[in-house]
């Protein structure tokens, strides 16, 4: 970069076609021919400027005229050259201002894009903290309602429990009593035909008590209240048990077919599990229309431990395929569901290092898949 | 810095006259202008703007030829002193050879010439240069002002910095204005002579530099 003090030449600071203006000036002023060499003369005016000899002035003049045309010529470019060094100073400044404005510049879109990416950290993390904070709302909520509702069936199973023993086994006193009146009353027709029936009577209520009995152990198993540690699961037990569950809570599960392959013990909370099979079986169920069917089936691939719940219900839309897994999205009316059924399933599955599979066409049925990794 | 062209045996120095505002750089420049009597003296350029108040710089040219055939050229510089210049003023002080630095003697500019000289400190670095290496002469000017700090405490005060003893001027009387340019041309030979042999190769030893550049008219001033 030239810097602004450099010592300027003549043709710097007049240009040949001023020069030659002012020469015929001076000479008209003068009286004679007036001319500027930037090469040394004897018969010639030094041009001094800032100690520099930037020219010689000559001509047919008298040495006192040339004396002085030199000296208002220097006059001259001293004015010329006090311009020219104040517009280089300014345009040296003028750059260094713009270089220095350009850098900071830079330095600003950097830190700007810093603070860009930070912020698009921080988004992340705070999306990433929300849904964190979500799911332990949902399990929270889960385990909570599990609880509860373990804590009444448990109840209701031992309040049930007592007089249902008193119950059963006077039934079975009663029908020893009934072949003591039999014999004492043999040869009455009509009192043989009331004790048939009654014998039929008492046999049924027996039958009935045995079934109130395998519920309230079914209800046992499902609410599991005293497991909340991990212990090896039967699967096919708790399939089973919340089948039976199924079928005495909702009247169109009632054709329901279990199909149960071997399977080892799985680690893992038994309440959980049998929460996540209930969901999905009452997903079939409540999909189920006119002979509906549900299959049940579970099997050992080598690979995975897998339970397939098939129905041949409405079906799931493609359109909101993608959405059955968000909490809170239902397609029941208001207060009919909750919206959390297959989210808490896909959770407890994850808890379990398994993982749920949705297979559906609408009109034909939906296919659920879950699957464990053996350990 | 030096700038030493050898076809022409030129040799371009540049001193620099820095200072907070109003603080009489100008003043300086022109009182050695009608002082100085050095071999060569040019004229001064004086690119002052409204209010007498320097926008850009001035400058005074002067210089010496040796025997040797040396031309040694001096220019010296001023620079703008209000604040809003820095700018024009960093483009000034690059490759200055020495500054003198002319402070406001009065009690309540005492602030403007601490800011001033942190400003020099500042651009130096910003520059390259190092301050404690490079010749400064630091003057207080205006000791005719009635609220003018004594003497005594001014030395007090720089006498552990490089550049004691301080200069004393009264620049608007012409006091101590070619004072403090001798004592700059002073501390400027030695690096000078280390690096150009001026001594040696051109038969100009410190005494004949002060001597050919600082020179003063016989007559007493006003």
């Amino acid at each position: 970069m030239l810097n602004f003090e450099e010592d300027p030449h003549l043709a710097d600071l007049l240009p040949s076609e001023q020069r030659e203006r002012l020469c015929r000036l001076l000479g008209e002023l003068g009286g004679g021919a007036v001319a500027v060499s930037e090469q040394a003369r004897t018969d010639a005016e030094p041009l001094e400027l800032n100690l520099e000899t930037l020219g010689w002035l000559y001509g047919d003049l008298s040495p006192q005229r040339r004396q002085a045309a030199a000296r208002l010529l220097e006059a001259i470019l001293l004015q010329v050259a006090k311009y020219r060094l104040a517009a280089n100073l300014h345009h040296d400044t003028t750059e260094a201002s713009y270089a220095e404005l350009q850098s900071r510049n830079r330095a600003l879109l950097a830190s700007r894009m810093r603070y860009k990416a930070l912020a698009e950290q921080l988004q992340a993390r705070v999306k990433a903290q929300v849904s964190l904070v979500e799911q332990a709302q949902r399990q929270l909520y889960e385990s909570a309602r599990l609880r509860a509702v373990g804590q009444l069936a448990a109840g209701v199973a031992h309040e049930i429990n007592n007089p249902l023993g008193f119950i059963s086994s006077n039934l079975r006193v009663a029908a020893d009593y009934l072949n003591e009146l039999a014999a004492k009353l043999r040869g009455d027709p009509l009192a043989g035909q009331l004790l048939e029936d009654f014998r039929a009577l008492l046999e049924e209520s027996l039958d009935g008590s045995q079934r109130i009995a395998r519920i309230v152990a079914d209800l046992k198993t499902f609410a599991n209240i005293d497991q909340a540690d991990f212990v090896p699961c039967d699967l096919n037990a708790l399939l089973t048990s919340t089948c039976h569950l199924l079928r005495a809570e909702n009247p169109r599960a009632h054709n329901l077919q279990l199909e149960l392959g071997e399977l080892p013990r799985l680690a893992g909370y038994p309440a959980k599990l049998s929460q996540a099979f209930y969901n999905v079986l009452d997903n079939a169920a409540k999909a189920l229309g006119e002979n509906g069917q549900i299959r049940v089936s579970s099997r050992n691939t080598g690979e995975a431990l897998e339970i397939c719940i098939e129905d041949n219900g409405c079906g799931i839309a493609d359109a909101i395929k993608t959405q059955v897994f968000d909490p809170f999205f239902t397609t029941r009316d208001v207060g009919a569901g909750s919206g959390l059924g297959l989210c808490v399933a896909r959770d407890i599955l994850a808890a379990h290092q398994g993982e749920i599979l949705l297979d559906s066409q609408v009109g034909r049925g939906t296919r659920v898949t879950l699957r464990f990794a053996p350990h | 810095m030096a700038d030493y062209l050898a076809n022409e045996r030129k040799l371009s120095l540049k001193v620099v006259y820095y200072g907070p505002a109003l603080s009489g750089k100008t003043t300086n420049l022109m009182q050695l202008h009608n002082l100085l009597d050095p071999q060569r003296k040019g004229e001064l350029m004086v690119l002052e703007t409204r209010d007498d108040r320097t926008l850009f710089f001035d400058l005074l040219p002067i210089g010496l030829r040796s025997r040797s055939g040396l031309d040694l050229r001096l220019k010296l510089y001023t620079v703008p002193g209000q604040v809003q210049h820095d700018s024009t003023r960093k483009a000034v002080l690059s490759r200055a050879d020495g500054v003198i630095f002319i402070a406001d003697s009065q009690l309540n500019q005492q602030d403007n010439n601490a800011t001033a000289f942190d400003n020099l400190t500042d651009n130096l670095q910003k520059l390259g240069m190092d301050i404690e290496q490079l010749p400064l002469v630091v003057q207080f000017n205006k000791r005719d002002l009635p609220d003018a700090i004594d003497e005594a405490t001014l030395q007090a005060r720089w006498a552990a910095t490089p550049w004691a003893p301080i200069a004393l001027a009264s620049a608007l009387h012409g006091h101590g204005v070619v004072e403090s340019f001798r004592q700059l041309l002073a501390r400027l030979y030695p690096a000078l002579d280390r690096e150009f042999a001026l001594a040696a190769e051109h038969g100009v030893d410190a005494p004949a530099f002060i001597r050919l550049l600082g020179a003063a008219h016989e007559a007493p001033h006003a």
